[in-house]
């Protein structure tokens, strides 16, 4: 599952994705983007916004790729849920 | 009560006709009124294709509605479309403390911005006047 996710981050360009070995296995890992501003009012009819922090998948994206704050995670994954169960966002996209 | 807003999407079915879609637009506006809410904004979206399949259907009629209002309207308003066939889904957000959130966030920071604007100025005239006094 882990691995799956991974893939899914590395077909993304624009990422810094890389091997490192620590230990006896080679672990990935990617570089963090540079934070992003999230606006003060999250629309989450925005679907040009929210569409940023949703992958080919259809995931929300983890906060470790898109570099943003904790607090905004939250936000911004709620949006994408009510987004969802709007049928503007895609549960699952493939 | 408190003064709350909320808005209300729904999507109605895409196969009834334009005139139906009108006159349930109008009862909604209408219902809201009569239990004492505020329309704020009122936008008929139109057709949109869905992210996934609703009742085996690709697309839907979008309808927002942004209310004031304590609340009271809202679970009436959701009872009605909760029975109503041609509403396909819905949804409620209450959006007045988020918003508020916001412009405390922004009022800060403006405040901030301002503070370190005029701490500039100030020290730029202070350097220009130390010239000055040379």
């Amino acid at each position: 599952m882990a691995e799956r996710e991974m893939e899914v981050i590395n077909d993304r360009d624009g990422f810094g994705v890389g091997e490192d070995v620590i230990g006896d296995r080679p672990r990935r890992y990617q570089r963090r983007r540079p934070r992003q501003m999230v606006p003060d009012y999250l629309d989450w009819k925005d679907i040009e916004y929210l569409g940023q922090f949703v992958p080919e998948r259809g995931k929300i994206m983890p906060r470790r790729i898109s570099g943003i704050s904790a607090k905004d995670q939250r936000r911004i994954s709620t949006a994408i849920k009510r987004a969802r169960s709007m049928a503007m966002l895609p549960f699952v996209a493939d | 009560m408190a003064n709350r807003t909320y808005e209300v999407m729904y999507i109605i079915n895409p196969e009834t006709d334009a005139e139906k879609i009108e006159k349930l637009n109008e009862a909604v506006g209408k219902l809201i009124e009569k239990e004492g809410g505020e329309i704020v904004r009122m936008d008929d979206i139109g057709i949109r294709n869905l992210a996934y399949p609703i009742e085996k259907k690709e697309s839907g009629h979008y309808v927002l509605f942004e209310i004031n209002g304590t609340g009271q309207e809202i679970a009436e308003l959701e009872r009605r479309m909760r029975v109503n066939d041609m509403v396909m889904r819905y949804m409620t957000v209450r959006v007045d403390e988020d918003r508020k959130k916001a412009a405390a966030i922004k009022a800060k920071r403006d405040a901030r911005n301002e503070k370190r604007a005029t701490r500039a100025t100030t020290v730029k005239v202070e350097e220009a006047e130390a010239v000055d006094a040379q």
